[in-house]
């Protein structure tokens, strides 16, 4: 059955920012210089050609985006200028779109005003909801901790419970569109169950290693990249697990503040890192950035910022200043969260580590689909 | 017969000779020959102290005849005739034995190869004492001009030579001038206007005091030899007719081509499928200035099919060079007139070979053309769209670079036909006495080093007659051909070898058998005499009629019977 060409895919994924895979003419060079590109996975020669043709559905069952790292090197080879690097890129982003069913992602990457407008209404919504339950249940706007707070540790802990309880929810329905389209409907494939168990350690490895990306010739996007993992990694146990020994104060516990202050430190280097590389295009990495990019790290560099300026008004003892820094500090937490890890940058975080996961499922069942194929026929011969 | 002396020259060619064979030992074996009275070997014969060192000799010892073992006398034999003729022989006393490429270049046991290099020169040695001397002749070379073909091609090459002081006339089969670029809307790469540069070579044509143009007329016969060839051309005015006949020295083939019939290919529907047109159609369109469907409205989809009726096994094999970049063109043209019309361009290869075609292509590709390849003798196959579809037709073709089956939306379909050589382009070959290649095309002299003479003199062939080719190439040769004989003409007269087959008329039955066998038609035959002659200016010394003549009547000068056996039996010493 012949597939029908989508001439019209191309001008959809331009405001995802693939706006130079047209001048692709399939030299190969991209896919030669990868380090990635392998059997069967081959890119970013294939995808390109995908999108090029506008094979909507070939696109949305390819694991390929997610198993490159952007390193760039493809696009400093490409004769054309066609940005390969930039165009898995983007593909990673219009994947992102179609993972999501709500179409809140797709509403995000076609414009960033409505991801602004949706990322500042839902601060103020946070400011707004916050303020009227510390006011209402009678919270002491001087008081940061103890039994009259502003807003009390335990409060608040749950509050993120329920939080993550959600993001939970919305990620893991992407991740089962994901499966559905990668693996779940393509009906020649056969992964037995055991299959997925066998694979399953390769999600935990590479989302805390970040082992593949490694791989790269440029070492220093993954050193960049681990140090960011590494630092959100230890303020999520520090938040989800401590909030509470963080939250009392002025004096500092140092069991958990050295941790806190090891993954400020950490954020904020790689965060100004990103931004002063995004605005001096310093690598292939960072020479195109797409609208959602940028709220991004304004919203990390903000929560970084508001975070240890609460932290210090707290500690010097100024309560009040660090119940209203506090809010603000939510002001750019809960957007953050919300809203980039169902539905924009933030799920790669998921899909990464699951296109890995996926991808190495998907290669040893062909590769046994391949031998059963050639074994019947030799099973076949006539036995003397 | 008094004693001849001769002088044998062994040339080393730097090493390329010497390497293998041993120079020394062939001097030595025959400065041992009765008649040779100087055997010498050195560096480069053919340099200048080589030449002068036979010409020295000659003076010296009074020789009369020369040897000269070196390269083949392809390469070289004209320089010797000229160094022995610079010493007051006669040319042709001069024999070369080629013991490089026979010799060196081919052995590697130095002893075999200096065997067989003695042998060879032994076979001049004997063969050149049986030369004769022979006259080169005059004859004068008209300077008038027919130009075949009134294209672009006919009237830049009538242009260069009028321009150069001649007279020419451009004889044209239609009523009009410019050929097929006078059907096309706008040039590749760089989009200028087909029309504009035909009207202006039109004008200058039509103006040029020293150009006749005759339109609705063909050369209807061309008899005689370069230099002196008179024409025939028949013209038909409403419904009558004229003859008229003039004399000239040289003409230029540039009768074209004519486009393929995309009939012929019948998986693509052409002339069932209303909306499936071709390359020239398309002109006519663009020409118009409204690209539209039969039914009128303007299409969403438009896709362009490369090699129609080229680089196929069924049809031609050959590349038909301009479809590419017409191609690219109608992509560009397509999007200008229609900005949000998708563009398909089915291909085979994109050869972008020319000056500013890369460019082009990739411009082509930043205006989002969508290009997919298929497989060369693999086909795309156009049908009918169903009622769902957004489009008028589905062509189905095995995309190359994904490897998928795929089908492309067309509301137009436009076919690259490609260039086929004239129906008549056998006529015109018998006409002027050329020759065709498989493919019907007229073939050159030598492809790279002489791409516009042909193997009869003064019958020079330029443009897309000769093989597929763009305007710029096609203006080349024109200038070419005009150039070189502008060349053959300036001095007014020319000289003609020597060397061709004579008819002993004594001898002569009349069989005729000569005159088919003839591959140059140098022979005619006279009905009253009931003899053949062989008209030397026309014969090229292939010596097939002397093989064949059942008489024994014909003799080829310098090659006759005593000559070859005085060499066999010289190589069998």
């Amino acid at each position: 059955m012949a597939i029908r060409v989508n001439p019209k895919l191309i001008d959809e994924l331009e405001v995802y920012g693939a706006e130079d895979v047209q001048n692709c003419y399939h030299c190969g060079n991209c896919s030669a210089v990868c380090p990635f590109s392998k059997e069967p996975y081959i890119f970013p020669r294939r995808p390109m050609r995908y999108l090029q043709m506008g094979l909507e559905d070939k696109l949305k069952g390819s694991l390929e985006p997610w198993l490159c790292y952007y390193c760039g090197q493809c696009s400093e080879e490409c004769p054309r200028g066609a940005e390969p690097g930039e165009t898995m890129m983007s593909l990673r982003r219009w994947l992102t779109s179609k993972y999501d069913f709500t179409g809140i992602s797709r509403a995000f990457y076609k414009s960033g005003k409505v991801e602004l407008f949706t990322v500042i209404g839902a601060a103020l919504l946070t400011a707004l909801g916050f303020v009227l339950w510390a006011v209402l249940r009678g919270g002491d706007i001087n008081s940061y901790d103890g039994p009259n707070a502003f807003l009390p540790a335990a409060s608040i802990h749950i509050f993120d419970w329920a939080l993550a309880g959600v993001l939970l929810a919305l990620l893991l329905t992407n991740c089962g569109r994901m499966w559905w389209f990668t693996l779940g409907r393509d009906k020649q494939l056969r992964t037995p169950f055991w299959l997925y168990l066998k694979k399953l350690y390769l999600l935990p490895l590479h989302f805390v290693t970040q082992k593949r990306f490694a791989t790269c010739e440029r070492k220093r996007p993954w050193a960049v990249h681990l140090a960011l993992v590494v630092s959100y990694l230890i303020m999520l146990v520090l938040i989800m697990f401590f909030l509470d020994l963080m939250w009392s104060g002025p004096e500092i516990d140092w069991r958990v503040h050295v941790f806190g202050y090891i993954a400020t430190v950490g954020l904020l280097g790689t965060t100004i890192f990103a931004l002063r590389a995004r605005l001096k295009k310093a690598e292939p990495l960072y020479a195109h950035s797409h609208e959602t990019d940028w709220i991004f790290l304004i919203l990390l560099i903000f929560a970084a910022f508001t975070g240890i300026l609460q932290h210090i008004l707290h500690r010097v003892g100024f309560d009040a200043a660090a119940n209203v820094t506090y809010i603000v500090h939510l002001m750019g937490v809960v957007p953050m969260l919300g809203l980039e890890v169902p539905f924009s940058k933030w799920s790669h975080l998921a899909y990464r580590p699951l296109a890995m996961y996926f991808s190495a499922i998907r290669a040893e069942a062909k590769e046994r689909a391949e031998k059963e194929a050639v074994e019947p026929t030799l099973a076949a011969q006539p036995v003397a | 017969m008094e004693e001849q002396r001769i002088g044998v020259y062994v040339c080393q060619c730097g090493t390329n000779i010497a390497k293998v064979v041993n120079c020394e030992e062939v001097v030595r074996a025959l400065s041992e020959q009765p008649g040779v009275v100087v055997a010498k070997t050195y560096k480069y014969m053919c340099s200048n102290p080589g030449q002068e060192m036979i010409i020295a000799d000659i003076q010296e010892h009074g020789l009369d005849r020369i040897v000269v073992a070196a390269c083949s006398p392809r390469m070289h034999e004209p320089t010797f005739r000229k160094a022995i003729q610079t010493a007051g022989l006669n040319p042709y006393f001069v024999e070369m034995a080629n013991i490089r490429e026979q010799c060196s270049w081919v052995h590697d046991d130095p002893q075999v190869a200096t065997d067989k290099a003695r042998a060879l020169t032994f076979g001049a040695l004997h063969r050149v004492a049986k030369h004769e001397p022979l006259e080169r002749m005059s004859v004068e070379m008209c300077p008038d001009v027919l130009v075949i073909g009134g294209g672009v091609c006919g009237m830049t090459a009538a242009l260069e030579l009028a321009d150069g002081g001649n007279h020419v006339y451009l004889v044209e089969r239609e009523g009009t001038l410019g050929g097929n670029v006078a059907r096309v809307d706008l040039t590749a790469p760089y989009l200028d206007s087909a029309r504009d540069l035909i009207t202006a070579l039109v004008t200058r044509v039509e103006e040029h005091k020293r150009i006749d143009v005759l339109v609705h007329s063909q050369v209807s016969s061309l008899e005689g030899f370069v230099g002196n060839f008179t024409a025939t051309v028949e013209t038909i005015w409403g419904d009558g007719a004229s003859v008229s006949q003039f004399r000239v020295g040289n003409v230029v083939v540039a009768t074209g081509y004519k486009e393929f019939d995309a009939s012929r290919v019948v998986h693509y529907g052409y002339g069932k499928l209303p909306n499936v047109i071709t390359s020239f159609e398309f002109e006519k369109m663009l020409r118009a200035g409204r690209i539209q469907t039969k039914e009128g409205k303007i299409p969403q989809y438009v896709a362009i099919i490369h090699c129609v009726g080229s680089r196929s096994k069924e049809f031609h094999t050959y590349c038909s060079r301009v479809c590419c970049m017409t191609a690219l063109k109608y992509a560009h043209e397509v999007k200008s007139a229609i900005p949000n019309c998708y563009v398909s361009d089915v291909y085979i290869d994109m050869h972008a070979f020319g000056k500013g075609h890369e460019d082009f292509y990739k411009r082509g590709s930043e205006a989002k053309t969508l290009f997919l390849m298929y497989a060369k003798n693999d086909h795309p196959v156009i049908r009918k769209a169903g009622p769902g579809d957004d489009c008028e037709m589905l062509i189905e073709v095995n995309e190359k670079l994904s490897g998928e089956q795929i089908e492309i939306p067309a509301d137009l379909v436009i076919l690259m036909v490609g260039m086929e050589a004239r129906e008549d382009s056998d006529a015109v070959a018998r006409l002027v006495n050329i020759s065709r290649d498989k493919d019907g095309w007229f073939i050159e002299s030598h492809p790279k080093l002489d791409p516009v003479a042909t193997t009869t003199d003064g019958i020079y062939i330029a443009g897309v007659c000769a093989a597929p080719k763009d305007i710029p190439d096609t203006v080349a040769q024109a200038r070419a051909a005009a150039g070189r004989i502008l060349a053959k003409t300036i001095r007014g007269s020319i000289e003609i070898d020597a060397v061709f087959a004579e008819i002993d008329e004594d001898k002569c039955s009349g069989c005729r058998v000569c005159n088919a066998l003839c591959p140059y038609s140098a022979i005619t035959y006279d009905a009253s005499k009931k003899k053949s002659t062989v008209i030397s200016a026309v014969c090229k010394a292939c010596g097939a009629c002397v093989a064949a003549c059942p008489s024994g009547a014909i003799k080829a000068r310098h090659f006759t019977d005593s000559q070859i056996f005085a060499q066999i039996e010289g190589v069998l010493t």
